[in-house]
């Protein structure tokens, strides 16, 4: 809908999803958040995750111990290292090694996030409450979202968002298990493909106005082809410390002068 | 699963193979990262490290993906995310809309190149 022509008088209405009221109860806060979680990241990660389920059952990993993968794990990525790696039965101390570099990514997304997940009084327990729901999908969306929310409401906001993403992501883990084998091929390579487009427009989204976000972006994305014969989480190392210090400085180097 | 004998020993690998070392990355990002505030330069860095970590992780997804993906050309999954992004700055930037399209891009190429 276009604009109307001629300037209203009072200030510009917020956009939609940005929260005003402030005097909002904890359990509240904590409904908007559960609301943010039934959204397209919502339905991403439920297919992300019937593919987890689907990945599971094929090594014959039993159903309960996968469901307590995706609420203790909670990051995708390592939970199919996890998967991929007792199906080819990789040795257990190697398994882990992997699994802890695959997810070095978790401290810088941690810090990045955690000054707003604070409330006005710091509370160490709650930030490390919080901590545990920081995984792909609750920080692209958090790091949106959590800006907008007042200090107070942000601990309960944040606990409904990533209580409510972990929900849909033990009904996807359950869905895969139960849905394993039953599925095309084309539809699968479909569900498979959903985490990589969404969050690449994810990304974008967030992307903004700061170019030093757009640069850390191009350099993790585009530097994949040139790093990813090495080994042993090197790779990552390459695109993720070298690819967003490159951008930081470039960035800085941009603003400075400007 | 020869190393695993049942229910239990999968729970046991779950937590000590699985959750401590991806957990303990949170709590020392909790605890390292006390002083640091929004907006700082510090912070400015972290945030770029983190976005280009978490930019390699999806592009991995999409230049060496694993299962059923792996099975369609290189080229159509970059066609594919292009075509995704491209309708997202079309359309408002919608995020629905440009994965639809994206995905729709992978199907119709799938089923073109796959039969």
């Amino acid at each position: 809908m276009p604009p109307p022509v001629s300037a209203p008088a009072e200030p510009p209405p917020l956009p939609p999803d940005v929260e005003t009221l402030e005097t909002l109860s904890p359990l509240a806060w904590a409904g908007r958040g559960a609301r943010h979680a039934i959204s397209v990241p919502g339905v991403v990660l439920f297919a992300g995750y019937i593919g987890l389920g689907g990945l599971l059952h094929g090594v014959g990993f039993p159903f309960f111990a996968g469901m307590l993968s995706t609420l203790l794990i909670w990051a995708l990525p390592a939970q199919v290292i996890l998967a991929g790696g007792i199906g080819a039965g990789t040795a257990l101390p190697a398994l882990a090694l992997a699994i802890g570099l695959s997810s070095l990514r978790l401290l810088p997304m941690t810090v990045a996030i955690a000054p707003f997940l604070r409330g006005h009084r710091r509370n160490f327990w709650a930030e490390l409450l919080c901590s545990h729901y920081v995984a792909m999908t609750f920080w692209v969306e958090g790091l949106r979202l959590l800006p907008k929310i007042p200090g107070e409401g942000r601990v309960a906001f944040a606990l409904g968002l990533g209580n409510a993403l972990l929900a849909i992501s033990l009904a996807g883990t359950a869905a895969g298990f139960f849905l394993a084998g039953e599925l095309p091929p084309i539809l699968a390579a479909g569900l498979l493909f959903l985490t990589p487009v969404s969050f690449s427009l994810m990304m974008i989204r967030n992307a903004g106005h700061d170019l030093m976000d757009w640069l850390a972006l191009a350099a993790g994305l585009l530097s994949v082809p040139f790093v990813v014969g090495l080994s042993g989480g090197a790779d990552l190392m390459i695109s993720g410390i070298g690819g967003g210090t490159v951008a930081y400085l470039i960035g800085r180097f941009l603003r400075r002068r400007a | 699963m020869s190393t695993l004998s049942g229910e239990a020993a999968a729970i046991l690998v779950v937590i000590l193979v699985g959750f401590l070392p991806t957990e303990v990355w949170r709590a020392l990002a909790i605890v390292a990262g006390r002083k640091v505030e929004a907006g700082s330069e510090l912070f400015r860095w972290v945030k770029a490290v983190a976005t280009a970590l978490l930019a390699a992780v999806v592009g991995r997804l999409i230049f060496t993906p694993a299962g059923a993906l792996a099975e369609m050309p290189l080229s159509l999954r970059l066609a594919s995310v292009a075509v995704g992004v491209a309708v997202f700055f079309a359309c408002r930037r919608s995020i629905l809309l440009g994965a639809l399209a994206g995905e729709a891009m992978l199907l119709g190429g799938a089923w073109w190149f796959l039969g």
